[in-house]
Formats: C-alpha cells, sequence, structure tokens
C-alpha cells in the first residue's frame, strides 16, 4: 500500500505528531498545574456555590468601567496566583478546588484563611532565597503566611531594585519587585474590610479596669459633624481639641486607608459623578466634603459592615446580607445605567468559551492525525466527519466568545493585541475551512484543529503573562468603531491569511519531503494554488489594511505613514508578498519557491504582528514586554522547515538527474 | 498578470528595447520589492537605536551621497564592529519602482478583461506613489498651542530652524528678516556664506552649523573638538542618550560674524536654538537682534480656543477624549469648529488636528491650553482615493482568481 519512503515518512510525521501532542499537553495540563504538594489548609470550609454565585455578579468599577466582580477577581488572581484556581486539601484530606471568585471572598472576608493560600506563584526559587526564606521548589507557590517572616526584607529589596530602570532590571530583580507589588497588593484585598471586623475604639469608656468599648465605624461616621462642631467651640475658646475625639477622627482615617484601593464598588450618589467610590472613600466623606450630605454613604458602611461581620455567623446569614447588598447596588447601578452587561460578562467567564473550544480543537487534532494517518477508507472517512464536526463545533465556541466580548465591550472585537490573537485563531480555522470545502483533500481540514488548538494556547499564555483585563476600556485615539471595524480587522486577517499560507506551504513541504503524498501531483497541485490564493488574500487584505491605517494616522495624528514599527510590519507583509507573487509571474519562483517563500510569510508575520511590540518604540507599543523568547523559537523553526524543504528539493534535483543520466546511459 | 511581450523575442530587441524590457520586467520589480523589504525592516530596526528622524534622513534622504546606505544597528554588529551590508537608498529604490510600476504595470502589461484588475491596482499604486512625492517635498508641519479663551495665527515648525534679524523699534521688533533652514543646514564644519539683505545696514556670515547642540562655558567644559571659541563659549554637541532624542527636542545652533559694510567683521558669536535671548547688536543709533529658532508659520485666519475638555475613563487615567472647541476668525467673520482625536479640521489646505494639551495634571478650574499638530499637504486625501482604486482593481482580480480556482477542477474529492 505504502511504499518504504512513504513508510518512513510517516513514521517521522507520526513522530513530529507526538512531539506537538507533548508540547500541547505541556503547556495545557502541566505548565496550569500547580507545583509542589497540595497544601493543606485543615479549618479550610469551601463556600457554597450559591454564595459564589451571589458574590460574581456585583458590580464594580476597575479599569474605567462597570464589571462584575468575578472578572476582577478572575485577573487579581491570575496576576498573583498565575493560574484561574488553585487546590488545597481539608482536614481529612479532601480536595478543594478554588476558583476565582471563592479566592477574592476569602481574601475579603475570611483573611484569616486567606493568609494560608499558596497565592503567589514565584517562578524563580532564587527570590525568596533572597529575603531568607526556606525554598521550595524552583518554580512554586507560596502563602502570605509564608512570606511574612521575611516581608521586612522584601520591602527593602523591592525599594533597592525600585531604584534600578525597569528595563535594567536582571529576572531576579524584577520578580523581587513583582513580588512586592502582590504582596502589597493582597494585603489591601484583606485589609479591606478590616474597618468592619475591627470597627473603633472609644478611647476612655470603659469603667473601673474594663476594656474600652467599641463603635462601627459607621457610628463613627455619624459623629463627624458633632465632632467638628465640638472642635469649632474648643478652637473658639482656644481650647485643645478633645483627645478622644481626635483619636475617633484618626481611627476613621486609619479605617478609610485599608479600604481606599482596588474595590470601587460603591456607585456615587451623584449622576454626573463617573467615578464610583470604594469603601475607604465613603468613609473619607465626612472628612473631606463636610458641607455634602453623606447619608448614602454612612448608608453603605452600614451595609458592608453587616455583610462582613455575618461571614464569621453561618454562611446563610451571610449570603442573605450579601444578596441584600447586591439588590441595592444593582438597583443604583442600573439607575445610572452601568448594570446592562454585568451578568452576561459573569456568565463569559463561568462559561469558559475559550477553553471549551480548546478542548474541541484539541480532540480534532487528535481526529486530524487519525485521518491522516489512515487515508483512506471508511475509517478515514468517519475520523475526517469528526474532525470537521468537532472543529466547526469548537469554532462556534470562539465566535460565540467573540460576539458575547464585543457586546461586554460595545466595540468591534479587535482593540488590542490579545484581541487579534483570538480573532486569528477563529479566522484562521474559518478559512481552512472554507478551503477544505473548496478542494476537499483534507489537508485544510486538519491544518483547521491545529491552528486553533495552537492559538488558543497562545491567548491563554499571553492572557497569563500579561494577567490583564483586555476588555477595559481603549485609549481615545483607538476609541473609534468605524476603524476599529475596517483597519484592524483587515490587516488582522491579512496575519492570518498570512499564516495560513505559510502553514498550507508547511504541509506540502512536509507530505513531499516525507512522502506522505505518494507523489500525488494532483494533491500536490492542489496545495499549491490554496498556498497562492492565500497569498493573494494575504497581500490584498494587507494592502487594504495598511492604506486605512494609514488614513486613519492620517485623521489622528497627522501623516499618512511614520515609519512607526507596527506600519512597517504591516508594509514588510505587503512586499513580501508582491515580491512573491511577482517573482512567481516573473517564473523565478516556481513550486518549490513558492511554498518555500509562502513559509517565510509566518516569519514576516510574526515579525509584525508580535516582534515589533518588542521594540519600544513607536506610537503602536501595547506594551506587552514577555514571551521575547518564544518569537526566536518561531523563527527558528521556520529556518528549520525552509532548510528542510531546500535539502528536499536538492535531494529531488539530484535523484531527477541520476534517473535522466540512466536514462541517457540506457539510450 | 502576465506581460505583453514574451521573452523569446529578447533576443532580437534594440538596446532601447532592452532597456525597456529591463525597466519594466518582473525581476527589477522583484528584486526592488525584496530591496524595499530589507530596507524597511533595516530602518525598523535601526531607529530604535537611533531614533526615528536621524534613521529617515539616512535611508530617505533624496541626497546624492543617499544612493547607497550602511545600515547600523546592534545585529550587524559583532564585537562593537559594524559589518558593512551596502544597501541601496531607500528614496531611489521608491524612485525605481514607480518606474517599473509604471512602466511593466501600465504600459507593458497585458491588456484583458482579466488583467484590468491589475492594471486598475498598479495605476491605485502609482497614484498613492506619486502622493507619497507629493507629500514628502511639498508638504508643510507645525505646531500651534492656544490657552483657552486665548489666540493665534501662527504654527511653529517642528524641525525647521531658521536665523532671525530684526531691527527693534520703540521696544519692539520691526520688520523681521529670515534666513531659511535650507540655506543653513549645509555650513557644517569649516564651510561658511555670507547673507546679504540690503534692508540692513551689515550682512551675516553663518558658519560651523550642528543639527543638536548646546551652548556650554569654556569655564565649565574644555572643547573637546577645537570648536571656536565666542565670549567664552562654544557649541557642543549633545551627547547620545541611551533613548534617541525626538527630533522636535533638537536644539540647532551655529557661529556668526556681522560684517560691516566696509568690510570689518566682528568677533564670533553663537547662534542656537537652546538660547534663551537672541544676539543684539548696535549700528549707531539703531539696535538689532538676531535670534535662531524655529520657523513660525502664518496661518491664513486665526484661531481661538473656545474651550478644551480631556476626559478620561472613570477612575483611570485612561484617556477617553480630548476635545478642542474653536473659532476661526477670518476677515472680521467668526467659524465654529470641533478639533478631537481622529476627526481633525481641514479648511483651506491647512489640516488642525489634537496633538496634546496642558498644562500637566491641571486641576479642575484652570485654564487649558491645547496643541495642535498643523499640516499643509497637497495630497493629504490622495492615499483615500487610491485605496479605493487598489481596493476595486485587487477585488477584480481576486474574484477572478477565486472563481478560476472553484471552477479550475480543484475542488476534486480526494484523500491525503
Amino acid at each position: 500500500m505504502f511504499n518504504s519512503s512513504s513508510r518512513i515518512g510517516r513514521w517521522i510525521a507520526a513522530g513530529l505528531a507526538v512531539a506537538v501532542l507533548l508540547s500541547v499537553f505541556y503547556n495545557v495540563v502541566v505548565d496550569n498545574t500547580s507545583k509542589g504538594e497540595v497544601r493543606k489548609i485543615e479549618d479550610y470550609t469551601p463556600w457554597d456555590e450559591a454564595t459564589l454565585k451571589v458574590a460574581e455578579t456585583l458590580p464594580l468599577q476597575n479599569g474605567g468601567r462597570i464589571k462584575p466582580l468575578s472578572t476582577y477577581a478572575g485577573f487579581t488572581m491570575l496576576g498573583l496566583h498565575g493560574a484561574r484556581s488553585m487546590k488545597i486539601s481539608g482536614s481529612k484530606g479532601e480536595t478543594f478546588k478554588i476558583k476565582p471568585t471563592a479566592w477574592l471572598m476569602d481574601a475579603l472576608f475570611r483573611p484569616h484563611l486567606a493568609v494560608k493560600l499558596p497565592t503567589f506563584r514565584v517562578d524563580n526559587s532564587t527570590v525568596i532565597e533572597a529575603i531568607g526564606l526556606k525554598t521550595r521548589g524552583k518554580r512554586d507557590r507560596y502563602s502570605y503566611a509564608d512570606i511574612m517572616p521575611a516581608r521586612d526584607k522584601l520591602m527593602e529589596l523591592k525599594g533597592v531594585y525600585e531604584a534600578i530602570a525597569k528595563d535594567k532590571r536582571d529576572p531576579v530583580q524584577e520578580q523581587t519587585v513583582l513580588l512586592a507589588y502582590n504582596v502589597e497588593m493582597y494585603e489591601g484585598l484583606f485589609g479591606y474590610f478590616s474597618f468592619a471586623r475591627s470597627g473603633a475604639v472609644l478611647k476612655g469608656s470603659g469603667k473601673a479596669g474594663e476594656a474600652d468599648e467599641g463603635a462601627k465605624i459607621s457610628s463613627v461616621m455619624m459623629a463627624v459633624p458633632e465632632i467638628r462642631r465640638l472642635n469649632s467651640q474648643n478652637e473658639a475658646t482656644g481650647s485643645k481639641m478633645n483627645s478622644r475625639h481626635e483619636s475617633l477622627l484618626q481611627q476613621l482615617v486609619n479605617a478609610a486607608t485599608f479600604a481606599q484601593f482596588e474595590i470601587f464598588i460603591l456607585p456615587p450618589a451623584d449622576r454626573k459623578e463617573t467615578a464610583w467610590m470604594s469603601a475607604g472613600g465613603a468613609i473619607m466623606k465626612p472628612l473631606n466634603f463636610p458641607k455634602q450630605d453623606f447619608t448614602r454613604e454612612v448608608e453603605d458602611i452600614k451595609l458592608l459592615e453587616t455583610v462582613s461581620l455575618s461571614a464569621y455567623q453561618d454562611e446563610a446569614t451571610f449570603r442573605k446580607n450579601l444578596i441584600s447588598f447586591r439588590e441595592q447596588l444593582v438597583k443604583r447601578a442600573e439607575d445610572r445605567g452601568e448594570y446592562q452587561h454585568v451578568k452576561l460578562e459573569a456568565g463569559f467567564y463561568r462559561m469558559n468559551w475559550f477553553l471549551n473550544a480548546l478542548y474541541c480543537f484539541i480532540f480534532g487534532t487528535l481526529t486530524a492525525f487519525g485521518m491522516w494517518t489512515v487515508g483512506r477508507g471508511t475509517a478515514g472517512r468517519i475520523l475526517a466527519r469528526c474532525t470537521s464536526v468537532i472543529t466547526w463545533i469548537g469554532l462556534g465556541l470562539c465566535i460565540t466568545a467573540m460576539v458575547q466580548r464585543s457586546i461586554i465591550m460595545q466595540r468591534p472585537p479587535v482593540g488590542n493585541l490579545y484581541d487579534t490573537i483570538i480573532f486569528i485563531a477563529a479566522t484562521v480555522v474559518l478559512i481552512s475551512l472554507v478551503v477544505e470545502w473548496m478542494t476537499r483533500r483534507r489537508f485544510a481540514l486538519g491544518i483547521a484543529p491545529i491552528l486553533g488548538t495552537l492559538l488558543i494556547i497562545l491567548s491563554r499564555r499571553f492572557e497569563l503573562g500579561d494577567a490583564k483585563d483586555y476588555m477595559d476600556p481603549l485609549i481615545a485615539v483607538l476609541d473609534s468603531n468605524y476603524w476599529l471595524t475596517t483597519h484592524v480587522l483587515t490587516i488582522t486577517l491579512g496575519y492570518a491569511t498570512g499564516l495560513l499560507s505559510a502553514f498550507l506551504s508547511v504541509i506540502y513541504l512536509l507530505m513531499r519531503g516525507l512522502a506522505l503524498d505518494n507523489g500525488d501531483r494532483d494533491m500536490r497541485r492542489s496545495l499549491t494554488r490554496a498556498a497562492y490564493g492565500m497569498i493573494c488574500l494575504t497581500l490584498f487584505l494587507a494592502l487594504v489594511g495598511t492604506v486605512l491605517g494609514g488614513i486613519w494616522a492620517n485623521d489622528s495624528w497627522g501623516r499618512f505613514w511614520g515609519w512607526d514599527p507596527k506600519e512597517n510590519g504591516a508594509l514588510l507583509i505587503v512586499l513580501w508578498t508582491l515580491a512573491i507573487l511577482h517573482g512567481r509571474l516573473g517564473g523565478y519562483i516556481k513550486e518549490w519557491g513558492l511554498h518555500l517563500a509562502s513559509v517565510f510569510t509566518a516569519a514576516v508575520v510574526t515579525f509584525s504582528w508580535w516582534h515589533v511590540n518588542f521594540l519600544n518604540t513607536g506610537l503602536h507599543n501595547y506594551g506587552f514586554t514577555a514571551g521575547k523568547t518564544t518569537i526566536w523559537a518561531f523563527y527558528a523553526v521556520v529556518t528549520v522547515i525552509i532548510i528542510f524543504g531546500l535539502i528536499v528539493k536538492a535531494m529531488e534535483e539530484s535523484q531527477r538527474k541520476r534517473a535522466d543520466l540512466k536514462v541517457a546511459v540506457a539510450i | 498578470m502576465e506581460l505583453a511581450d514574451k521573452p523569446s523575442t529578447k533576443a532580437h530587441r534594440s538596446l532601447p528595447g532592452k532597456i525597456f524590457d529591463l525597466l519594466s520586467g518582473f525581476g527589477l520589480a522583484t528584486v526592488t520589492l525584496l530591496l524595499l523589504g530589507i530596507l524597511t525592516w533595516c530602518a525598523t530596526l535601526e531607529q530604535v537605536e537611533s531614533g526615528l528622524y536621524p534613521t529617515l534622513n539616512k535611508y530617505f534622504s533624496t541626497d546624492w551621497k543617499s544612493l547607497i546606505i550602511l545600515p547600523d544597528f546592534e545585529a550587524l554588529r559583532i564585537n562593537d564592529k559594524l559589518v558593512p551590508i551596502p544597501l541601496p537608498g531607500g528614496y531611489w529604490m521608491c524612485a525605481v519602482l514607480l518606474v517599473n510600476l509604471i512602466f511593466g504595470g501600465l504600459i507593458r502589461i497585458r491588456k484583458g478583461w482579466t488583467h484590468y484588475g491589475n492594471l486598475i491596482s498598479h495605476f491605485g499604486i502609482v497614484f498613492l506613489m506619486v502622493g507619497a512625492g507629493v507629500t514628502f517635498h511639498f508638504s508643510e508641519r507645525g505646531n500651534m498651542a492656544v490657552s483657552e479663551g486665548g489666540t493665534s495665527n501662527v504654527a511653529e515648525d517642528y524641525f525647521e530652524y531658521v536665523v532671525e534679524v530684526s531691527e527693534i523699534k520703540e521696544g519692539k521688533s520691526d520688520k523681521i528678516h529670515v534666513i531659511r533652514g535650507k540655506d543653513i543646514t549645509g555650513l557644517e564644519g569649516e564651510k561658511l556664506r555670507k547673507f546679504i539683505i540690503p534692508e540692513l545696514p551689515f550682512d551675516l556670515q553663518l558658519t560651523a552649523y550642528m543639527e543638536n547642540c548646546v551652548p556650554v562655558s569654556a569655564n565649565e567644559r574644555a572643547p573637546d573638538r577645537q570648536q571656536y571659541l565666542a565670549d567664552g563659549y562654544f557649541l557642543m554637541e549633545k551627547p547620545k542618550q541611551a533613548k534617541a532624542e525626538p527630533a522636535e527636542q533638537y536644539t540647532a545652533g551655529c557661529y556668526a560674524r556681522i560684517i560691516q559694510r566696509d568690510g570689518t567683521k566682528s568677533a564670533p558669536f553663537i547662534l542656537a536654538g537652546a538660547s534663551f535671548q537672541p544676539f543684539s547688536y548696535r549700528v549707531g543709533e539703531r539696535v538689532f537682534t538676531i535670534d535662531m529658532r524655529k520657523r513660525l508659520w502664518p496661518m491664513p485666519f486665526t484661531l481661538k480656543l473656545d474651550q478644551f475638555t480631556a476626559a478620561f475613563h472613570p477612575g483611570t487615567r485612561t484617556a477617553s477624549r480630548f476635545v478642542s472647541k474653536v473659532t476661526r476668525v477670518e476677515s472680521g467673520s467668526e467659524a465654529k469648529a470641533t478639533i478631537q482625536m481622529n476627526e481633525p479640521m481641514r479648511y483651506e489646505g491647512l489640516t488642525f488636528f489634537q496633538a496634546s494639551y496642558g498644562p500637566p495634571g491641571a486641576g479642575p478650574g484652570q485654564k487649558m491650553y491645547s496643541v495642535f499638530e498643523v499640516v499643509k499637504n497637497p495630497a493629504d486625501q490622495w492615499p483615500k482615493y487610491s485605496l479605493i482604486i487598489v481596493a476595486i482593481g485587487m477585488a477584480i482580480t481576486f474574484l477572478i482568481k477565486l472563481t478560476s480556482f472553484i471552477i479550475g477542477g480543484s475542488r476534486r474529492k480526494s484523500h491525503v
């Protein structure tokens, strides 16, 4: 059935497939699994699912928009923990999986447990060693309680390293600074409700040696006008401020300080005011704005105190109070027209669309390899059908997710680098499936789930590296739905088709080089036509997209072309594809040349899409700085494939010459 | 796309015919496109180290000396020694591509309904490149800062330093005589030029021009390149910084002498963009000032800034909107307009863009100022027209190719 070279080729192809699958396995499973042993936290009890459902749709303001608490929790956990879930074990050895909302709820309402959670991901144990702690694995996770003994040292080193410019810091210095920031942020979270837990102490109120009485912070807020009045009287008579009053005001300021940042959960009473308040902001209002009415703020703080304190009672009571608080918040947010997408967004993250799409693509990749391995026959047909169905499902999930994101963001799907990855993933899969529909040769069908898998993994790695919410609003110059729809989508589609043309050519080189196609010229021609068509489409999209970008730049920055690295990158795609097409038309490159050049398109696209962002210059600089090594690895892979193609081409030519010689001798 | 002439006919071609074939051929097109690609790539990497302005001056200069350039960036240096890779200058490669496009893409290209798409696209690109040439040679750019409630009718050039000579009458500058940048920039090193302004009682001699320099006291620092000393000061080239300084912040300078009509020369003095005060010179009772500054560019109307608004996404410092409400005052009549990000004001061949604002960190109620970028570009809208032409041409070609791909038999059932 297969000749010997084809058989060897298939073994090599199978080896490559296994390598790809192992790499996927490593990325998806191993890399996202907690390192080291699962922490045992004996007194840990998981939150009730019903409580978490209430909490996740609490609206708050963060990153310039109103979002559900679950989104904030997800990105905060990702930033500190490096994953959206953590595993711990309880007293009886049972395992609990803590997801972002639960993790944040622990930090806010159960700090005594939160300090034991292995929250901080440390990628290099040297950082831990430098602050004088006992290290665990090279890359491991540490709890606040682990780090606490060396907190002072950590902050001291942070101060030293902050004095070094960011781009001059070595990785250990940078990670030390980051760890310090993360520790401070975590402290901000579990200190947030300390005003409710600790309240205020009424100095001197204890009678006959008894402890002083306590008061709620909301009560102290209400007392501020009276304290102020009494203080004015004292000032008028030249007397000093009453020390008890002074102590109360100081406690109010202290309570506000811990609740000042991060969670901006209280919609302002004034409709014109766009910034929401933190609990700290509300506490400070009687002091900062004495002439304004602060009844609303007092009520808010009372509610927060009730919610926070009930976390130490039974969970049902806590949930009831949380529901009551959420209802108030939601009503106020709705009145301001700021709640319409919060539920949708909470649902978006709950559904985990892209992860489910990734599972589909991984399954599709497996069936595609099976399809290619078994070749013709019923099994091949069944596997092809499976690949097609599962890939379409994966694509459907991606599209659903992108549509939901667009509704939430109220803008077209692409506005930043993260958006481009998921958009390219979806479009590459879609175009591959369309090419398959046109060619019916199963090479494009197989490519679809493989590219889908690789690109969704890339998006997850990118999200992990940056831990930034990419649904946040865009800066003024980008905030144009017209240009985002025309220029950005066109140029991003150009990246997608450029990558697809390269991948089609990779398949061509592998099939021909490893003799997987059994010399089927029809198949080769079909692949060549598909790759050529994709190069033409890339040129069309890149050229139109680039000129559209120029027109946009002419409207926003006053120049059509500014030699900005991102613009140059797009121009490089245009020039490269034009050179390929003119070289082909002039007969300077033929089938081999076309595919070798097409493979190089992947490097050109990568330079334009990713590499220019690392150059740290220009107006299109998105600030993403992690993963430079991956780009060089990708260039290396492209080079290896091109060299492989050149070797195969040389071998084929030498074989043909030998065959010609034999024929000549025979004649 | 195919060319009308077959290669087989080349052997019988005359010399002009062969030159035409070469200039209109796919070979030249491919090589030119590749070289432009390599130049673009090199310029992208070099600008990170050298800054945008010097890189563009190097790669796209119209100077004949820029026929061949040597890219210079980190990846090309081994042990701090540059590996010389000579490349043709970008401006000249664009010119070659334009010739190739006209000869090959418009004249020699095979005509026929299947090729009209390419013909149209080529025409669109020619139009785009001509537009780029017009912009390169004829556009002017500057900026205008106006405070809320204030007015302005001049823009300041971003790059061009000029020498202004004026007589002071009753405490004010009388007629200002301007020596343009193009007449000064070539006077580097020992080169000198005498400028005769008949209305003045003296001539001016300029020399040793430097693009980016500052006057430094010889007491603070000894001259490092045997620079002239003028009144104890010399011009020192600004040291290169880790991150290249934007060209807008360059401060030019040169040395000058006054030459009296009887031929006597004054002591040399420094004219510098970085100086705060102009040089003053007295001839009898008349007082003159000589200054180096960025060229002021009079506008055909006055612009009044009524209100500037900078809005941020709530709770962040991420800008959401910058809006300048302005009034154009012209020949006694007034017209209101709005200038904001992505929505410039186009009027009388000038375009005003929202570029910047200040003062930084202004509090509520504080008076703001807005900075507009002012551009005069005869080819302002040409890219838009060329895009429409190119898109139509490419869409026609693509649809023809797609149809032939679908009909052409690639959609046969087969297996891998």
